[in-house]
C-alpha cells in the first residue's frame, strides 16, 4: 500500500506543477504582449524615441493626468503614437486572437485539422462583398454608407457562411464532410463571382484596390473601428473560453460524443455561427489575413496538447503575439513601403507549419 | 439497473435493419448478441445508446425513458464501448479517459482530485496504469480498445453497451476485457463474434439474423450445432472442451 500511496501523491505532485506552469505561461504570454504592443508603437518609418514613446503612452492612456508632453521634441509624434500606431497594434492583437480562436473552434467542429476560420467561404464571401462594393461604387445611403465596403464585406462574409451551413444541413444532420464540401462550393461560386465583376468592371484602380484588399492589411485601423471589433471577438473567447468540454468531445466525433452526454448537433450550429460572425467582422475590417488561423492552434497543441482547458486561452494569446510581430514586420521589412500583413503570415506560417509536419511525432495534438 | 427494450424497428434509407426486436438485460446481467456480419447488432445496440432514433419501440433503462430522455441523463447511467475510436486529433491517455466525467459535470466545473483518483483507478482496472501521458494515437490496437473501457468505467455507468469489444485484440486482451467488464458487476449488452467466447462469459444470449430475433437462451442450451448451421451457414460440433469444462465448437471447413 505504501507504494501505492507514494504514487497518488506524485501524481497530485505532477498535477500541481503542470497548473502552476500553466498559469506562468498565460500570465508571460500576456506580459510578453504588453511589451510586442510596446515595441509596435515605438517602431515605424518615423523614428521616435523609446523614452518618448512611452511619455506619450503614459499621457494619452491616463486620461492626459499622468506626466506632461513637454519636451518632445515634434508634437505630430503624440498624434503618430496615439492615433496611428495605437490602434494598429491593438487591432492586430484582437485580429489575431480572433482568427486563431475561430480556428481552433472550426477545426474541432469540422474534426479537420487543415480546417481554418475561412473554410466556410467566408474569405471568398468577404471578397465578394468588398469587390461588389469596390468595382460598382455601391454603397448604402446613411450612417451604413459610411462604412461602406466593411459593411458589404460582413455582408458577403456571413452570408457564404449562412448558405454553407444551409446546404450542410439540408437532408437532416450537419457533418463535417458535409461542411467541408458546402465550403469548397461557396468558395468557388463567390470567387468566379468577384473574378466576374472584376472582369466587367475593368477599372484598373478598382482592381488595385480589391488585390490590396483581398491580401489583407491592418493599415486601416483607427480607434472607432476598434470597439466593434474589440467586444466581438471578447465576447466570443469568453463564450469558447466556457465550452472547452465540449470542444474536447467534439474531436471524438459525434457518436462518441453521445455517448458522453453532448448531442454536438446543436452545438455544431451555434459554435459556427459565432465563428461566422467572429471572422466576418475581421474579414470586414482588414480583409483576409491567411494562415494563423491555421497554423496559430497547431503550434500550440503541438506544445500544449489538444486539451481546449489550455489550447482556448493560449492560443487568444499565442495569436495575438503572432499578429502584432507580423505587423511589426510588415511595416518595417521593406524601408518606406508597406506590406500587406497577409504575405508576411503566409511567408511565416507556412515554412513553419512545413517544419511541423516534417517534424518527427507531431501527431495533430498528441505529446 | 435493468434494460428492456421491447418492440424496436429501426430503418436505415428505407430499409429495416432491425425488424420488431423486444430484448431484456436483467440486473447486474451479461447479456451477449450473436448473428452474422449486417444482421442488425451494431444498429439495435446504436438505437440503444441514442446515435440512431429507432422507427418504432420503447428503451427503458430502469425508469429511465431513453428515448425522450437528453443525451446527458443516459450517459450518467450507461457507458459505451464503441466500434470506431479513431480520431484526427490526439490526446493523451489521461485526457481521453478523463473525458468519461464529462456526464457528471456541470457547466464551467473544473475537474477535481476525486475525478483523477477515479481516472487512476480505472487505468488501473485496465492494466494501463503509467500510460498517462502517451499519446492515444501511438497505442496499439489492444491499448486504444483498453483506454476506451477505462473511459467508460471513469462515467461509472450502472449499465454498459459494448459493440464488439474484443476485435483486433489477440487473445489475452480479449479475455482480460471480457473479464474486467465481468468485474464490474454491472448489467452489460455486448454484441460479440466469437461464439466460444460468448458461451463463456454470457449469462444469456440473443440471437439476431437478417434484423430479426432468431432465438434466445443460456449459451448451453441455445448454441447447438444446428442453430449455428442455420445462422451462420456453417458446419459444426459442439463439444465439453476436456480442459476447461467450457463448451467448445469444433468448426468444419468448406469442402
Amino acid at each position: 500500500m505504501k507504494s501505492q500511496n507514494s504514487v497518488t501523491t506524485g501524481f497530485r505532485n505532477k498535477g500541481r506543477v503542470q497548473q502552476k506552469s500553466f498559469v506562468m505561461l498565460i500570465v508571460f504570454l500576456i506580459v510578453f504582449i504588453v511589451f510586442s504592443i510596446g515595441c509596435s508603437v515605438a517602431i515605424g518609418q518615423v523614428n521616435i524615441s523609446l523614452g518618448d514613446t512611452f511619455r506619450i503612452l503614459l499621457y494619452k492612456s491616463s486620461g492626459m493626468r499622468l506626466g506632461s508632453l513637454d519636451g518632445i521634441s515634434q508634437a505630430s509624434f503624440a498624434d503618430i503614437i496615439w492615433h496611428i500606431r495605437m490602434p494598429r497594434a491593438l487591432m492586430s492583437m484582437l485580429i489575431g486572437a480572433g482568427l486563431s480562436l475561430c480556428g481552433v473552434v472550426i477545426q474541432a467542429s469540422v474534426q479537420n485539422p487543415l480546417a481554418d476560420p475561412y473554410i466556410l467561404g467566408i474569405s471568398s464571401g468577404g471578397a465578394l462583398g468588398a469587390t461588389f462594393a469596390i468595382m460598382l461604387g455601391f454603397s448604402i445611403p446613411g450612417i451604413l454608407g459610411q462604412m461602406g465596403v466593411a459593411v458589404w464585406a460582413f455582408a458577403g462574409a456571413f452570408g457564404a457562411a449562412l448558405l454553407v451551413l444551409a446546404i450542410a444541413n439540408v437532408k437532416g444532420k450537419v457533418t463535417s464532410v458535409k461542411l467541408v464540401l458546402a465550403g469548397m462550393v461557396i468558395n468557388a461560386l463567390c470567387n468566379s463571382f468577384s473574378n466576374f465583376i472584376v472582369y466587367l468592371a475593368n477599372n484598373s484602380e478598382g482592381i488595385k484596390t480589391v488585390t490590396f484588399w483581398t491580401m489583407g492589411s491592418i493599415a486601416s485601423a483607427t480607434w472607432d473601428k476598434l470597439p466593434l471589433v474589440a467586444v466581438s471577438i471578447c465576447a466570443a473567447s469568453l463564450f469558447f473560453l466556457t465550452q472547452s468540454r465540449i470542444l474536447n468531445t467534439m474531436l471524438l466525433g459525434s457518436e462518441a460524443a453521445v455517448t458522453l452526454g453532448i448531442s454536438l448537433n446543436q452545438y455544431l450550429r451555434i459554435f459556427m455561427l459565432v465563428s461566422a460572425f467572429v471572422t466576418g467582422i475581421i474579414v470586414a475590417s482588414c480583409g483576409t489575413i491567411g494562415f494563423v488561423g491555421l497554423i496559430i492552434p497547431h503550434i500550440v497543441r503541438g506544445v500544449m496538447g489538444s486539451d481546449h482547458k489550455r489550447l482556448v486561452p493560449v492560443s487568444i494569446l499565442f495569436g495575438s503575439l503572432f499578429l502584432i510581430w507580423a505587423d511589426i514586420l510588415a511595416r518595417t521589412l521593406i524601408p518606406q513601403s508597406e506590406l500587406p500583413i497577409g504575405i508576411i503570415t503566409s511567408m511565416i506560417g507556412a515554412p513553419m507549419f512545413m517544419y511541423m509536419l516534417m517534424k518527427k511525432g507531431y501527431g495533430f495534438g498528441g505529446k | 439497473m435493468e434494460l428492456r427494450a421491447e418492440n424496436m424497428i429501426v430503418t436505415l434509407a428505407n430499409t429495416d435493419i432491425v425488424n420488431d426486436i423486444s430484448i431484456k438485460v436483467k440486473n447486474k446481467q451479461f447479456v451477449g448478441l450473436i448473428g452474422p456480419n449486417g444482421c442488425g447488432k451494431s444498429t439495435l445496440l446504436k438505437s440503444i445508446y441514442k446515435v440512431i432514433k429507432p422507427k418504432k419501440g420503447s428503451i427503458y433503462l430502469g425508469d429511465l425513458d431513453v428515448l425522450k430522455s437528453e443525451p446527458m441523463s443516459v450517459s450518467r447511467i450507461m457507458g459505451v464501448v464503441g466500434q470506431f475510436n479513431d480520431l484526427s486529433f490526439d490526446f493523451t491517455v489521461e485526457e481521453m479517459v478523463l473525458m468519461g466525467r464529462t456526464p457528471h459535470k456541470k457547466f464551467m466545473e473544473r475537474d477535481t482530485e476525486e475525478d483523477h483518483e477515479i481516472v487512476r483507478e480505472a487505468l488501473n482496472k485496465v492494466s494501463l496504469t503509467g500510460y498517462e501521458d502517451r499519446s492515444y494515437l501511438t497505442l496499439s490496437g489492444g491499448e486504444k480498445q483498453r483506454v476506451i473501457l477505462a473511459r467508460a468505467i471513469a462515467q461509472q455507468p450502472s449499465f454498459l453497451v459494448m459493440d464488439e469489444p474484443t476485435n483486433h485484440l489477440d487473445i489475452k486482451y480479449q479475455l482480460q476485457i471480457l473479464s474486467i467488464v465481468k468485474q464490474m458487476n454491472v448489467g452489460t449488452l455486448a454484441a460479440l463474434h466469437d461464439l466460444e467466447l460468448a458461451a463463456e462469459y454470457c449469462d444469456y444470449l440473443y440471437v439476431m439474423k437478417r434484423g430479426k430475433l432468431m432465438a434466445q437462451g443460456t449459451p448451453k442450451e441455445l448454441l447447438t450445432s444446428e442453430l449455428i448451421r442455420e445462422v451462420y451457414d456453417v458446419s459444426c460440433e459442439i463439444y465439453t472442451n476436456p480442459v476447461t469444462g467450457e463448451l467448445g465448437i469444433a468448426y468444419m471447413p468448406f469442402s
